[in-house]
């Protein structure tokens, strides 16, 4: 019984994380319909900024809000100057110009920082408070899982209560109403896209500080953000979280129950599963299906 | 009569001309047979004959071109020749679902995959020749098409797209996971030499050729359908669905008869690639990479065209081949800023790009970004 | 048209020169990208090495001549197919002379190829025993087969570890190299008489084992064994302290713990876990081109500023086997070179080099280390050994 409540605390909170990765991609698929394939890319541009501070002295939950600056406004950048130019044009458009520019920036950190695996050390992170039955819960993990639903709390709140965020949500229901009310879309666009790195830079900090992590690990961030968006619901942050949550759990009780190694089949088949009854996500809302766009 | 053609001409797309046996449906640049130039205003010709066997005889050329070509490489070369035959073919399948009918599928590796799991389990296993087991190859591809085409076409755009992502994830699991039909995570080996061995290994003059003819295969499958009634449904259907319906055309049927084929041809090409590689691992036949560089040929030649992924195809790996020769650490950096360039002036693709640029005689790329930037 | 496409693609058909008379040419295929770029740019260190310093020498004397060694690269970007391309093309070059890539199942793919083009490659880094039960002559690797990676912690266990323990715990990635590993270890595991309580698979670059960690944790192991690569090594160790999974022996661990990454990445977690090697500092033996181990050690030191890796060393021994086979062979022939290869019995800074009939080099041993206050230490063979080993793994 105490396997299974490890297996479950460890599902959890890696869940969490796993949200905190799909979380800007998420938002940026449901208010922008773009796709970013990048994502992992920036995932791990903020591990590696973290890893650079960590190695002056910078402890990783610090260095996290350094990486979520400049993704930040390497995001704001990256949108208003590139991702713009092909917003209108056949929607696999921007797919290829992401996967560009995820091929740029994977192999820069490859020429930038070799491929070696790297980990960010804490003193801390290793350590498990222990629970009855001796199941334990390391103290990294869970320190990475409050980030994530602190992090999911505070994009609901700002996009529900700041105006940034009304305007963010109305610029994705109907881009046209928006500016016709007085909405800059490209600057919102920027912003989105901007928030979305940001929180992916910030997921890259927790990811360097519970695991390692290399340049060739970009793809599957961005493979998870899939299933985690799609199952939570596009633009939708609670249904990241939960999305996130399901997968973890799942992935935790196949990996128990199944042979260790069908644990991704499983997640896969929920995923189909999931699609294939509620297409529109767990919690997600069937209007960002039909978006009119001008 | 000239004059009123040549104007008809300059419409495009708008008027139907009586004596064109087809419509050319007004989506911007969809070329029917190849893109190639419209009749000139002075042409006394009837369009028809004048365009009717022009792009056959050019493809007929192309094909003769490439068999020629064979005598002028070396080894090396030539399995560089045959892998770019590989991604016409694959790039075309493709095509079929994600170009003509607009539903992207971004699994489409998994009939790849399956192609060559199949191939090499019917020869290491049941020791049947490769000549059967191409076939059954593809035939299996198709139906595990239309087994998953069933429940996911009816999901829309990006739904469409990470469902058929998952179903290639999951397959790849599964065929890891069932160690004694296809070797896990250790790959299986098709016998070559000794008494196991069924069939001859073909040598890289025999993939050569396979390859092409299956390149041709695919680019001729492509063709018919372009002009075919099932071509036009797969338009319609892509324009507008519902619509389509309403006309009367049976979308679940459509849909799932075109995955299904586009399945198989995807099939024959992994069939012939395992059993090039002789040695096959799950990681690599279902490698979600594949499906990326499909959907990028196709794009970038042109989708919903005949020629534009075979363009597509070639322009890609050439480049990169090229440039992982000549640039061997920064190559995929250099060729990320390629596509990124690409994509931002030619989105609607290279042939696309040149009909459309060509009808209207405006060349200039920069009109690109104005048309679709934010 | 036909011209045109002709002479398009022909461009490239310029047989490109084998380099000027003097030099001899060797092909390396390499993983410069990708998910092995790491251990790629290992081997291609070690490749480096050996050119400067044969070159350094004069050049090998093959004949009365000396010839210039001049190693070309090409990027494999870690797949398979690719590897096999660029053998290939080699061969175009009129390159017979094929250094290995990274990893097995690249090496697999040249290995198919070399064969058939009969040119002849010194594998470095594929060890995967499968790659010499399909009857290539043309092969031959360096390092010791996979079969001894894992058997050979379990031996110094069994030689040197008082009280000998009696449970042992496999856990294993799912590649065929890491099961090839396991096969060999839980064999030596059961003819030293130990008790194989679990076998735990889990996918190969999984970050992530605490599953199969619970698994074996009910199942109270001495000593937990992995077959892994560099990732999953360092997750066992994590987060079998993060799951409080204490076995009294501790862990032993193939390729990863002794990189220089694993104890910077674990830390003081990483103290007396066991880990089997190609090759150390320590290993016995010594040859002309690079006189002892020692000795290798210094001239990496020189040239790239920091102590060597095994990758590094065996990769050096690979290019320095064909040097060896030109040198006995006295001329550049490819088949008089394979033969010579093949009948190679000679000792080097990297171990003795012999192969049997399948091109598996027998003679070499593996050697076992310790991470000792945060370095990898030789515990085993006892004849090279630095230090006692630490017993048990964990107080």
């Amino acid at each position: 019984m105490s396997q299974f409540f490890q297996a479950t605390i460890y599902g959890l909170l890696q869940g969490g994380l796993l949200a905190l990765i799909a979380a800007g991609f998420s938002l940026v698929w449901g208010v922008m319909n773009v796709v970013n394939l990048a994502h992992g890319a920036f995932v791990l541009v903020g591990a590696y900024l973290a890893w650079e501070l960590s190695r002056v002295g910078v402890d990783p939950f610090l260095g996290m809000l350094v990486a979520a600056l400049a993704l930040f406004a390497a995001g704001y950048a990256i949108q208003r100057l590139l991702v713009n130019l092909v917003v209108n044009a056949p929607v696999f458009i921007t797919l290829l110009l992401t996967f560009g520019l995820e091929l740029l920036l994977v192999n820069g950190l490859i020429l930038l920082f070799s491929a070696d695996y790297r980990s960010i050390r804490t003193s801390y992170a290793s350590r498990s408070l222990v629970l009855a039955g001796d199941v334990r819960v390391p103290v990294g993990r869970l320190l990475a899982f409050a980030v994530a639903i602190g992090i999911t709390l505070a994009l609901v709140a700002l996009v529900r209560r700041t105006r940034t965020g009304l305007a963010i949500m109305a610029t994705g229901m109907d881009r046209g109403a928006a500016r016709l009310m007085g909405i800059r879309a490209r600057h919102v666009y920027a912003l989105t896209f901007g928030i979305g790195a940001a929180i992916a830079g910030a997921a890259g900090a927790m990811v360097g500080t519970v695991d390692t992590f290399s340049p060739a690990d970009a793809g599957r961030f961005t493979l998870f953000s899939f299933v985690v968006a799609v199952l939570g619901g596009l633009g939708n942050m609670y249904g990241a979280l939960l999305g996130g949550l399901v997968l973890g759990l799942v992935e935790a009780w196949g990996s128990q129950y199944l042979p260790g190694t069908l644990v991704n089949a499983v997640a896969f088949a929920v995923l189909v599963a999931v699609l294939i009854v509620r297409p529109s996500g767990l919690i997600g809302r069937a209007h960002y299906a039909a978006r009119v766009e001008v | 009569m000239t004059s009123e053609r040549g104007e008809a001409a300059a419409v495009p797309g708008l008027t139907r001309r009586a004596d064109a046996g087809r419509d050319e449906v007004p989506d911007g640049g969809a070329a029917r047979h190849g893109g190639k130039a419209p009749p000139s205003a002075a042409s006394t010709r009837s369009p028809v004959t004048q365009r009717a066997w022009l792009p056959w005889a050019v493809g007929g050329l192309v094909l003769a071109a490439c068999f020629g070509l064979q005598s002028q490489l070396y080894a090396g070369q030539e399995r560089t020749v045959a892998t770019v035959f590989m991604f016409v073919g694959l790039a075309q399948a493709w095509n079929l679902i994600g170009g003509y009918t607009g539903y992207a599928c971004f699994g489409q590796v998994v009939f790849f995959g399956l192609g060559g799991y199949t191939t090499a389990a019917l020869m290491a296993h049941a020791h049947v020749s490769f000549w059967l087991a191409l076939p059954a190859s593809g035939l299996l591809a198709a139906i595990w098409a239309a087994l998953i085409g069933l429940p996911l076409l009816p999901l829309k755009g990006h739904y469409f797209a990470v469902a058929t992502l998952g179903v290639a994830e999951g397959t790849r699991e599964v065929v890891t996971n069932l160690p004694s039909l296809t070797g896990g995570g250790a790959g299986i080996s098709i016998p070559t030499v000794g008494a196991d061995a069924t069939t001859g290994y073909l040598g890289n003059d025999g993939f050569y050729v396979l390859f092409l003819l299956l390149a041709a295969v695919s680019v001729l499958v492509v063709a018919i359908v372009s002009a075919s009634k099932l071509g036009f449904a797969l338009r319609a259907i892509n324009q507008d669905e519902d619509a389509a319906a309403s006309l009367g055309v049976h979308t679940t049927r459509t849909k799932v008869s075109v995955f299904a084929l586009s399945g198989f041809l995807t099939g024959l090409l992994g069939a012939a690639y395992g059993f090039q590689q002789v040695t096959i691992f799950p990681a690599r036949l279902f490698d979600v990479n594949f499906t990326v560089l499909m959907v990028i040929m196709v794009i970038i030649g042109g989708s919903g065209t005949v020629v534009g992924p075979v363009i597509g195809a070639a322009f890609l790996q050439f480049v990169s081949e090229y440039l992982r020769q000549h640039f061997t650490e920064a190559h995929p950096f250099i060729l990320g800023a390629i596509v990124i360039v690409a994509v931002i002036l030619l989105p609607q693709g290279v042939v696309s790009y040149a009909g459309s640029a060509w009808r209207n005689r405006d060349f200039s790329l920069l009109d690109n970004i104005r048309k679709y930037r934010l | 048209m036909l011209a045109l496409l002709a002479s398009g693609c022909g461009s490239k058909g310029e047989r490109a020169q084998t380099g000027s008379p003097d030099s001899l040419v060797l092909g390396a295929s390499m993983s410069l990208t990708g998910s092995l770029a790491r251990e790629g740019l290992l081997t291609k260190e070690g490749y480096d090495l050996c050119q400067a310093t044969v070159n350094a020498k004069g050049g090998v004397p093959i004949g009365d001549r000396k010839y210039r060694l001049d190693i070309r690269y090409q990027d494999d970007t870690s797949k398979p197919d690719t590897a096999g391309t660029l053998v290939d093309q080699f061969n175009d070059q009129g390159v017979k002379l094929i250094l290995g890539p990274y990893g097995s199942a690249t090496t697999e793919a040249a290995a198919a190829v070399v064969e058939r083009n009969h040119q002849v490659m010194a594998d470095s880094a594929g060890a995967d025993d499968k790659i010499f039960e399909k009857g290539y002559t043309r092969t031959f690797a360096v390092l010791s087969p996979a079969t001894r990676y894992a058997a050979s912690i379990v031996k110094a266990i069994a030689e040197l570890a008082q009280p000998r323990p009696k449970r042992i715990a496999f856990l294993s990635a799912d590649d065929g190299f890491s099961k090839t590993v396991t096969a060999g270890g839980t064999a030596e595991a059961k003819a030293q008489g130990m008790e194989v309580v679990a076998t735990e698979y889990f996918p190969n670059g999984a970050s992530d084992v605490s599953a199969s960690l619970t698994k074996v944790k009910s199942k109270q192991p001495d000593v937990i064994i992995g077959s892994v690569h560099l990732v999953e090594g360092v997750a066992i160790i994590k987060q079998a302290k993060e799951l409080g999974i204490t076995p009294a022996g501790g862990f032993g661990e193939t390729v990863a713990p002794p990189t220089p990454d694993f104890v910077q990445t674990l830390g003081p977690i990483a103290e007396n876990v066991l880990g089997s090697t190609q090759w150390t500092p320590q290993t016995s033996g010594e040859d002309d081109w690079f006189g002892t181990a020692a000795d290798y050690v210094t001239a990496f030191k020189t040239k790239f500023g920091r102590v060597p890796e095994y990758h590094n060393a065996e990769a050096t021994a690979a290019c320095l086997t064909l040097v060896l086979g030109a040198q006995q062979a006295g001329t550049t022939d490819p088949d008089k070179i394979r033969d010579a290869v093949a009948g190679l019995n000679a000792a080097s800074f990297f171990g003795p080099i012999t192969f049997d009939p399948t091109g598996k080099n027998v003679a070499k041993p593996m050697a076992v280390i310790q991470i000792q206050h945060g370095k990898p230490v030789t515990v085993w063979p006892k004849s090279d050994a630095e230090a006692p080993l630490i017993w048990p793994g964990l107080s």
